[in-house]
């Protein structure tokens, strides 16, 4: 409450404002375009500026129809939601622990230091390298099928997750925790009472990072999930694309409707951003 | 706050676990019971509607064996993932390409030459097929299905207005390529902006002016690119040279819409660009010749390969289930549906009736003059392609050859080792 | 009580640690131990010692690969971080419609490597050269990506382009942790605009700067979708990437050996940049 007072009273910050209504122009142009050609049909397509940019002929929703067929698009959007959807809250859960156990301790304790530059330099194997053995290996255990994916998920996802994570902690007074361990809570008490709620905006941001990576990836889903005839969103929007031909319009269409869910998303995570309270708790 | 935020999490947990339970559990197939499983694999995506109703009419007619045809993106990456995983298909559909000479190198194939429908392929494509193989080996590995044919496409309604001649050598392409100048029109385009279809124009030139197994001669030692490719390469210049100005700013796309709209008289690619080239303009009159790159009327040949093959894996279990299907696969009406949809020319023998774009070549497609494409033989990882753009670039012909030769040896090491081991043991097969 | 503190992290820490080593770490070393063999990612294959390490230091594709990298790396960081903190700043000031502008400016990172390549191969291609001819610039009416000195900032354009948005949203977060009444404080000493920002923010976000800087390093140095979806490493190999070559040879053609070599090195090198830009930023923060 305290926060909306402050903004009450100063006034909006017009030079601001201009700047960035200046700066959605880089943003709106190559939106403008994909809505565009999202509606034409590949014989309007043209090489000449006016006949890209002009309007298509008529408004029809004939592409987003078709695309959504060619995807069979319900049950793609739905593994998609599904593998994004547990991928994420896992990754809250199992990082933000992680995270909170190596911040507060790695600037004391070697083995804590050693863990967190082990799991962060995790983030910079590149993925070709890992795809062999992966396949191989999922396979083995049994896993190649989405379960397998979303482990993967968690697991690839996990040193950028500890990194953001452990880097909000250092933000967080130690105070905090022990104001309630002289209350007489366990540690692991404290983390699920005090610092997991504390963390809101970050998980927020997590969230946000993590659903992103894994609504686009393709390869991982390419890899481990081929021949088990299930696809998501990406997997079967690559049916736009063959090295001899690509159906623009059809794969513009496509790609906007698949971009909805996750903006949605995005809006929901960006309030929780905002209204991460950390000021009020410092207190 | 703590118990809010818990309850959510498992909450959402819990639905988005129920709702995969339901959804794996809906797509776990009925196992068809006592019926042999055959199981393709097959590269071209292009093709899933064709194969999708091969499928259905197989097992529609089928009791004893259940067919299932998997056309994904991004095939050559799944084939390898599941080679990896020991998974192997029953058959894998493929282009005939190094990618099959390696297969067969690595023993995943297995010998079909005692498929009875082998004798009605055209000797042509069994003998491309067997001349990928790095070394000769005992049999054949492939049944070869259909061929795809590069040349030079053509605006027909364009050329039959200005009253253009085919040409059919390099000194009437080049005629020709003035007047079309002359007329304020481009003669060709180009999308070498993605650097594969450079390889387009150089395949089709170069198999009109290189030895066909030039390849193979080099990795025996018996020849250099720098002298075989030589003409090539300077023709491959003067044709470019009736492009647009800058052909590396636009892409294969660009190119495309640019030759539908009329923006040019020609574009040397194969018949596969026909589909997106209509997609633009559906009313366009497409036609093709074979590029004429030799000097004499009777020098010339069709830039053919294999462009899908099928091959049983030698991990497939039930050899005589993977021939029936081979068989239907082969049949007459097949192909044909095939050819239609994909402007392709069939490998078997035959009265099949050819796509329209594709008149312009009957004539060497009956006669059977036909050799494989150069890049069938390079590995990708040289990326002759990208030394082509670089060659547009620079236009420097003896760094282009000399580096061509120099990568060669280096990308080829391991399959010059292999053919001098076979040399010492079997003596030079000539 | 200490002893149940230290207990707990450990409970946490070991079962993560091990779901990690186990798909992380030992497919890693399985992929270091086909680093030594002429393995074309399926088939038999043989031992080659060093050959592959040998090789990779005479390649000059190779070289050329690691100098684009890091020269579109080291400029895109610096960019994308001005870019995305300035944009941060504003986006967390006093302005209306801040839900709609924090939306707006997240999109390019949700387009698709598909779109964005055709939106900027189009951009390039055709109107850029044609607003260089309307103001009469030589330089501009020329294709950026069919020249091989300005391919590549072409694709460091589009590579901050997508990335300012993530940048943002991370110093976004690391706003919202400085206290209001630190800028309470502030204002009594008459600290505001690039003083304020300079001694008061930027201190207590340092911790941001350094993960974006991380990140930074890892997405750009890692770049790929960009390549891919705008010159596929033309023109004349000018733009191929490290990850590029890794993918390209490895994976599609038959060098998985040679490339996993090269994936080795290349995972060395970064470790060692980010190691060393991570004790830089440690020792500012404890400093502050």
């Amino acid at each position: 409450m305290n926060n909306k007072k402050v903004c009450d009273k100063v006034k909006t910050n017009w030079p601001v404002m201009v700047l960035l209504i200046l700066g959605l122009s880089t943003i709106i142009f190559p939106l403008y375009m994909a809505i565009v050609i999202a509606f034409k049909q590949p014989s309007e397509m043209t090489n000449s500026i006016s006949g890209i940019l002009s309007l298509p002929a008529k408004w029809s929703l004939d592409n987003f129809a078709q695309a959504m067929e060619v995807t069979d698009f319900w049950r793609s959007l739905g593994n998609s939601i599904l593998i994004t959807v547990v991928t994420v809250v896992l990754s809250i859960v199992l990082h933000s622990m992680m995270g909170y156990a190596i911040g507060r301790n790695r600037a004391h304790s070697k083995f804590y230091k050693f863990v967190y530059l082990f799991v962060v330099s995790g983030m910079f194997v590149p993925f070709a390298i890992l795809m062999m053995p992966l396949a191989k290996q999922t396979a083995e255990l049994g896993l190649a099928n989405w379960a397998g994916v979303i482990i993967l998920y968690v697991v690839f996802y996990m040193p950028m997750n500890v990194l953001l994570y452990s880097g909000y902690l250092v933000n967080i007074p130690i105070a905090l925790e022990e104001a309630a361990r002289v209350d007489g809570a366990s540690t692991w008490r404290t983390y699920w009472k005090v610092i997991f709620p504390i963390m809101k905006p970050m998980h927020a941001t997590v969230a946000i990072i993590t659903a992103l990576a894994v609504w686009n990836d393709v390869m991982t889903p390419l890899v481990i999930m081929s021949g088990t005839g299930q696809n998501t969103l990406p997997l079967a929007q690559l049916n736009f694309q063959t090295q001899f031909g690509t159906n623009y319009n059809l794969a513009f269409a496509s790609y906007l409707l698949a971009l909805i869910p996750i903006l949605i998303f995005y809006v929901i995570c960006q309030k929780n951003i905002i209204n991460g309270v950390v000021n009020g708790a410092v207190k | 706050m703590r118990g809010k935020a818990t309850k959510y999490l498992s909450a959402a947990l819990v639905a988005a676990m129920t709702g995969a339970m339901v959804l794996t559990g809906c797509s776990g197939a009925g196992g068809s019971d006592g019926k042999t499983e055959i199981e393709i694999l097959q590269y071209k995506p292009e093709a899933a509607t064709y194969f999708d109703q091969v499928e259905e009419q197989f097992n529609a007619t089928h009791d004893d064996i259940h067919l299932t045809i998997d056309s994904p993106n991004d095939a050559s990456t799944i084939l390898r993932t599941r080679f990896i995983r020991e998974d192997y298909p029953d058959i894998i559909g493929i282009g005939g390409d190094i990618n099959y000479s390696y297969y067969v190198d690595a023993q995943i194939l297995a010998d079909v030459s005692d498929y009875e429908g082998m004798t009605d392929i055209k000797d042509a494509y069994i003998d491309i097929a067997e001349a990928l193989e790095i070394v000769p080996e005992d049999g054949t590995f492939i049944v070869p299905y259909v061929a795809n044919a590069a040349g030079i496409l053509y605006n027909r309604d364009m050329f039959e207005e200005h009253g253009w001649e085919i040409p059919t050598n390099w000194g009437e392409l080049m005629d020709l390529c003035e007047e079309i100048q002359a007329e304020g029109i481009l003669p060709f385009y180009f999308g070498f902006r993605d650097t594969w279809t450079c390889l387009a124009p150089w395949n089709a030139i170069a198999v009109d002016l290189a030895p066909a197994d030039l390849c193979k001669q080099v990795n025996r030692g018996e020849a250099n690119f720098t002298e075989g490719y030589a003409e090539a390469a300077e023709k491959y210049l003067e044709l470019i040279s009736y492009g647009p100005e800058d052909p590396i700013a636009y892409g294969y796309n660009d190119a495309c819409t640019a030759f539908a709209r009329g923006e040019s008289a020609m574009y040397p690619i194969g018949s596969y660009a026909v589909p997106q080239i209509l997609s633009v303009n559906p009313e366009m009159n497409i036609d093709s010749f074979v590029m004429p790159a030799s000097d004499s009327t009777d020098g010339n040949t069709l830039n053919s390969g294999i462009d899908l093959g099928f091959a049983v894996t030698a991990a497939c279990e039930n050899k005589e289930a993977a021939y029936e299907v081979l068989d239907f696969l082969l049949d007459d009406e097949n192909i044909q549906a095939y050819i239609d949809d994909q402007n392709a020319v069939p490998c078997k023998e035959g009265d099949f009736e050819l796509a329209p774009m594709l008149d312009g070549m009957a004539e060497y497609i009956e006669s059977g003059n036909m050799t494989d494409y150069q890049d069938h033989y390079y590995p990708s990882e040289m990326a002759v392609d990208a030394q082509l753009q670089t060659y547009v670039i620079n236009k420097d012909a003896d760094a282009f050859l000399k580096k061509f030769d120099s990568d060669w040896l280096r990308y080829n090491r391991d399959i010059i080792r292999t053919v001098e081991e076979y040399e010492a043991e079997n003596g030079s097969d000539q | 009580m200490k002893n149940e503190r230290k207990r707990t992290f450990l409970l946490i820490t070991i079962p993560i640690l091990a779901l990690f080593v186990c798909f992380n770490t030992i497919p890693l070393i399985r992929g270091v131990i086909y680093s030594f063999t002429n393995f074309k990612g399926f088939g038999t294959y043989d031992w080659v010692g060093l050959r592959n390490y040998i090789d990779l230091f005479q390649d000059p594709r190779v070289g050329g690969s690691y100098l684009f990298t890091f020269k579109l790396a080291i400029c895109a960081t610096i960019v994308t971080n001005v870019i995305s903190l300035i944009l941060a700043l504003g986006l967390n000031s006093k302005i209306r419609a801040k839900g709609f502008f924090r939306a707006a400016y997240f999109l390019p990172n949700v387009l698709g490597a598909l779109v964005v390549g055709y939106v900027f191969q189009y951009l390039f291609t055709y109107i850029l050269p044609a607003l260089g001819e309307m103001m009469g610039s030589g330089a501009l009416s020329q294709s950026m990506l069919s020249n091989e000195k300005t391919a590549w900032i072409a694709i460091m354009i589009v590579c901050c382009w997508q990335n300012i948005a993530m940048n943002t949203i991370i110093y976004i977060s690391g706003l919202q942790t400085v206290p209001e009444d630190v800028y309470e404080a502030g204002s009594l000493d008459g600290a505001t605009g690039w003083k304020r920002f300079r001694h008061l923010t930027f201190p207590l976000i340092i911790p941001f700067f350094t993960i974006n800087m991380v990140l930074c390093v890892k997405n750009f140095l890692m770049v790929f979708d960009q390549i891919m979806a705008m010159t596929k490493g033309g023109p004349a190999q000018s733009t191929e990437s490290i990850s590029y070559l890794i993918y390209n040879n490895g994976m599609s053609g038959g060098q998985f050996g040679f490339q996993s070599a090269n994936a080795v090195i290349f995972f060395i090198v970064i470790v060692a940049i980010s190691a060393a830009q991570m004790t830089i930023s440690s020792r500012k923060e404890e400093q502050l």
